[in-house]
């Protein structure tokens, strides 16, 4: 039994892939070249979803779909293997080679305890292996999850799950790590726990695939990042070079895209009064003292918050902290447990709107655009020249409106929420999450958009995110919820 | 372990109460049929009772009188409910017996049929669901689904007469009708087996399928953990809690099924008793035997809420079907 | 459920409808229905005994032959499919209005409505179709087609209740009536525009689905001699009478389970999506 406990074999191996090429039918998915990961430095690919990123991951792990091909090989020290045998690597799982999938809330079987979860991934494993559960313990409590073990995954948070995630996957003692977009859904403190676990296994020796869209995620890693668009690598090197002084156009854009450096007509950064009501500009929502929970657990109590025409607010914080039910308790879409939520007369008929996290479920899903913007235009009294003006403007055509909801994608879908937000000329917009599904260059774009709609009408924002580095971008006051113990 | 301990709680307060639910049901649908009794079901009655050579009119009014349809009728349907709440059903208006001794005959036997389809159906439909889920779109897939659309647009009667004929009339292998001797229960569970295997293997094959393509399922390979040890440890678990509330809606399917297989083949149960106390307008077995069906599929559903409960950890509205 | 590794390239399930299966089935239903409805029509009394001519062999002029009695089986099988299709389809009709409303209704108005409405169908739900039948059709002097009607119908609303307020519930719950109700769009909008196109294939689906019940429901209580009572011509009992002579006259018993099957797998063909 002293097999199951040992400890990671550490190697001076390295991971080397001459050539790699992913298909499916005649489409090629991935092509790569020359790629190489050394013992103690990371290598980061980023890009845009359908960039190829996650399909080449898979391919090395030998864990792509059935419908997709792979062809090349590639090397772990001196042993070769062949990318297109899926079955050849089988028995590196676990043991030289392990995946940190994503959402790894979905990785865990939702009816077996943590414990057992984490133990199972162990060298040699089988039914009541006690040493494997003792090992199993040992990695908890070293991540800080001693008390999770006789846990079901239900109970745990995002960020506690990739942690039980990650103790599964490594403790096999495999050197080589593929971790897989870590960064969804996840707030910037469990991230940063993530990036520590990750530095860890490098210090160690270990190798260490990266794949993900956060640009800062991949600067706070550091090692070699790699740019893929459109099935290729269009720029390489070490990361602080490739993303403070791009050499290529698309890498530029990528890295203009991230909220950090935006830099808008709209913005008002700097003119922002941050302190002190305006007094001659009423309240369009005024709630005192509000408080709400949720089973057993306090979401928030005795905010007070104002909102007055023209104001940009946001409301940040860790996920599942309340934020959304915080902003529909404004909005009096839900009702909150104590405290008043007062709305400012004229704002009945519409003038209060709200932009939805995926915009798909925000339109009646089985007609067409056009058939659900009809009752709306009808409704306010709209020329139908009014929404194609909006829609041009918004960079889309009319016909467009022809589809339905599922035939779009969602970047055009929040834009056509956005022109539909629009029609009854609202005096504040709740936008919950509205671009937290899209890539950073479809995200940069909405939000010009949707932000020069704004400012033009004099519309007041009040906007949801997890991310702290859009919200002082774009709101000129923010509230913060904290976990409430 | 609290939410588990509430949740047990919950399972049990709703069944009670939906039983409750079904036992006034029925026993007001038997009342309306009492309260609408006509001169001559009275006299079908007391025929049923003496034989028809001897029954007379006084007979027959002897036998309205029994029922008490002199009184208000609110009255009659207090007393009613009170007593088929005390399971006091009185005694059989055919053979005299007290009707509980007869109900309680008649589930045994419902109950071993019961018992042997769903077993059969389980084993049938879990076999043919598992290997059509191998690979989905294949061939042994479109088999199954051949096989679940031909045993839905059967119904258990014909299947039980086909079967009768290939295996008893034809080829004289097992006895066609009774209840006597060990083999005959075979006809009877297998058409009923079959019959309810179509939707059973249905569910297993979509459930192995959804489950196989599971990110946890996915994750557990990728851990290292081996072929047979991902099938029993994570496939055949969140498969089953997908497929035991299924059970669930089965129940009715299988208690309905009962009643015609029984009356086909003449099995001692509660749906053959059934079938003959509408016939006879027998009421007080009638309403105990309808009582005793509907309180089974409760009990059924119970046991498979209860069975949800201990596989599956996550809390839930309790909105299981049926 | 699980995570898109490549969202564009969702594959095609196995189960996707069948535009040829559903045309096919519809085609053999029209054909079903002229019979049952024109049929009654342009043959021979389905009544009229003549004992001479007991079970005779299928001729030209007689296509399915003759019964025991000396009857016309191609007139009683007319007779049967009219009665089934008819019967099948009132009682269907009756469940999905009743149901569907009460869903709805259930749905949409929540408190003391849904809770009262579910309360009812939960004790509905735990009592089979058959059973409520048979008390129904024991309540009624026997063999009475408004006792089958009512005892099916009343069997089925709980289905469609029950589906219909799931679903209902879950669109009125979405984004999409929230978005609604924040245009000020009216309960019309959400009627015409988010309710009625979601629930519309569910129907239709559950009314195939029930269509079948009905008909293998009534054929499986004329069998048990509790349903509709001899002479009149119903599938089940038409089943029932001839199973004695299935060895010297197997056309008397094949014709009926033929159409019983045909009935079931063109409803079964029609279905729009895969529930089973």
């Amino acid at each position: 039994m002293t097999e199951t406990a040992r400890s990671p074999h550490r190697t001076d191996h390295l991971l080397s892939v001459p050539k790699a090429i992913v298909r499916h039918g005649s489409h090629t998915l991935a092509d790569v070249a020359d790629l190489r990961i050394e013992p103690g430095r990371a290598l980061t690919i980023v890009g845009e979803s359908g960039s190829g990123k996650s399909v080449l991951a898979h391919a090395l792990m030998g864990t792509l779909p059935t419908e997709l091909t792979a062809e090349g090989s590639m090397s772990i020290g001196p042993t070769r293997f062949d990318l297109a045998d899926r079955r050849g690597r089988r028995h590196l799982w676990g043991r030289e080679l392990a995946l940190l999938p994503q959402e790894p809330s979905l990785a865990l079987d939702p009816t077996m305890r943590v414990r057992q979860q984490v133990a199972e991934g162990a060298y040699g494993w089988r039914p009541r292996d006690a040493a494997a559960l003792r090992l199993a313990d040992e990695r908890l409590d070293h991540f800080g999850l001693a008390n999770a073990g006789s846990a079901y995954p239900h109970t745990l948070s995002g960020g506690m799950a990739q942690r039980v995630a990650y103790a599964a996957a490594t403790i096999g003692g495999a050197s080589i790590l593929i971790v897989d977009e870590p960064s969804k859904g996840l707030d910037a403190n469990a991230l940063e726990l993530l990036a520590r676990l990750l530095d860890d296994h490098l210090a160690q020796g270990g190798l260490l695939l990266m794949i993900t869209h956060d640009l800062r995620l991949a600067r706070r890693i550091g090692g070699t990042v790699m740019v893929m668009r459109a099935a290729t690598v269009v720029e390489s090197g070490p990361a602080e070079e490739v993303l403070t002084t791009p050499a290529h156009d698309y890498t530029r854009q990528l890295v203009a895209a991230d909220p950090a450096n935006w830099s808008f007509p709209w913005m008002r950064r700097a003119t922002a009064s941050a302190s002190g009501a305006e007094p001659g500009v009423p309240a369009l929502v005024s709630a005192h003292s509000i408080a709400k929970t949720y089973g057993d657990r306090t979401l928030f109590n005795d905010v007070d918050i104002e909102i007055r025409a023209g104001e940009r607010w946001a409301i940040t914080g860790p996920s599942g902290v309340g934020k959304t039910t915080l902003g529909n308790v404004l909005l009096r879409l839900t009702s909150a447990d104590r405290g008043t939520v007062v709305h400012a007369p004229g704002t009945g008929d519409g003038r209060l709107q709200k932009l939805y996290q995926d915009p798909g479920l925000s339109f009646p899903r089985r007609v067409s655009l056009q058939r659900a913007l009809r009752d709306v235009m009808r409704r306010y009294e709209v020329p139908e020249a009014r929404v194609h003006a909006l829609l041009a403007k918004v960079g889309l055509s009319p016909s467009i409106l022809q589809r339905r909801p599922t035939e779009v994608s969602g970047g055009e879908l929040q834009r056509i929420a956005i022109v539909r937000a629009m029609l009854p000329r609202p005096a504040l917009l709740f936008a919950d999450e509205a671009t937290s599904r899209l890539d950073l260059a479809s995200q940069q774009a909405t939000m010009d958009i949707l932000m020069s709609e704004l400012d033009e009408i004099g519309c007041a924002l009040l906007m949801v995110t997890h991310d702290r580095a859009m919200a002082s971008a774009v709101a000129d006051r923010q509230l913060s919820l904290e976990v409430q113990p | 372990m609290r939410s588990r301990r509430t949740g047990l709680a919950v399972v049990l307060a709703r069944r009670s109460a939906q039983g409750l639910g079904v036992a006034v049901l029925v026993s007001l649908l038997c009342f309306l049929v009492v309260r609408r009794l006509p001169g001559d079901a009275a006299y079908r009655i007391a025929a049923g009772r003496y034989g028809y050579d001897l029954v007379d009119q006084e007979a027959a009014d002897a036998v309205r009188d029994e029922l008490g349809l002199d009184r208000p009728a609110w009255q009659q349907l207090g007393s009613w409910l009170a007593d088929a709440l005390q399971l006091d059903f009185g005694r059989s208006l055919v053979t005299s017996r007290p009707v509980l001794d007869e109900v309680g005959y008649y589930l045994v036997g419902t109950l071993q049929l019961a018992a042997a389809s769903l077993a059969l159906a389980i084993l049938l439909g879990g076999a043919v669901g598992v290997l059509a889920a191998r690979r989905p779109g294949g061939v042994l897939d479109r088999i199954a689904t051949g096989w679940v659309a031909g045993v839905r647009a059967v119904p258990p009667f014909l299947l039980g007469l086909l079967l009768v004929v290939v295996f008893s009339a034809q080829l004289g292998l097992l006895p066609a009708v009774g209840h006597g001797s060990a083999s005959s229960i075979v006809l009877p569970a297998l058409t009923l087996g079959v019959s309810l295997s179509g939707l059973i293997a249905r569910v297993t094959r979509d459930a192995v399928v959804e489950v196989g393509q599971s990110d946890y399922v996915r994750f557990a390979h990728t851990k290292g953990l081996a072929e047979r040890w991902v099938l029993l440890r994570h496939v055949v678990r969140n498969a089953a809690v997908v497929l035991v509330p299924y059970l669930g809606v089965q129940a009715v399917i299988l208690i309905e099924g009962v009643v015609v297989v029984e009356s086909l083949f003449a099995w001692q149960g509660l749906g053959h008793a059934l079938v003959h106390a509408v016939f006879w307008r027998d009421v007080p077995v009638l309403q105990a035997t309808a009582l005793a069906l509907a309180l089974l599929i409760v009990t059924i559903n119970t046991l498979v809420d209860l069975a949800v409960l201990w596989l599956d950890p996550r809390p839930r509205r309790l909105e299981a079907p049926a | 459920m699980t995570t898109p590794l490549l969202e564009e390239l969702a594959p095609a399930g196995p189960r996707r409808p069948r535009p040829i299966a559903r045309r096919s089935a519809a085609l053999g239903l029209l054909a079903l229905a002229v019979f049952a409805l024109v049929g009654p029509l342009v043959l021979a009394d389905p009544a009229a005994q003549d004992l001479g001519r007991y079970l005779e062999s299928p001729s030209l002029a007689e296509p399915l032959g003759r019964d025991d009695y000396g009857r016309s089986v191609l007139a009683r099988l007319a007779h049967a499919t009219r009665l089934s299709l008819v019967l099948a389809a009132l009682c269907v009709a009756t469940a999905l209005v009743l149901g569907t409303a009460a869903g709805i209704a259930s749905a949409w108005l929540g408190g003391w409505v849904d809770a009262a409405l579910r309360a009812v169908s939960e004790a509905f739900v735990a009592i089979p179709a058959l059973l409520v039948v048979l008390l129904v059709s024991a309540l009624a002097s026997g063999g009475s087609l408004w006792a089958l009607y009512l005892g099916l119908a009343l069997a089925q609303w709980v289905e469609y209740f029950r589906v219909v307020r799931a679903r209902a519930s879950l669109v009125l719950g979405s984004p999409a009536v929230e978005a609604a109700g924040l245009l000020r769009l009216g309960p019309v909008h959400i009627i015409r525009q988010h309710l009625w196109p979601d629930l519309r294939p569910l129907l239709t689906t559950l009314a195939s689905l029930g269509m079948v019940t009905s008909i293998l429901a009534m054929s499986t209580l004329g069998f048990v001699k509790v349903g509709l009572q001899p002479p009149r011509a119903e599938l089940g009992l038409m089943i029932t009478d001839a199973f004695p002579f299935y060895d010297v006259a197997p056309w008397m018993v094949i014709a009926p389970i033929g159409v019983l099957f045909l009935l079931t797998v063109c409803f079964l063909g029609l279905r729009t999506s895969k529930d089973a």
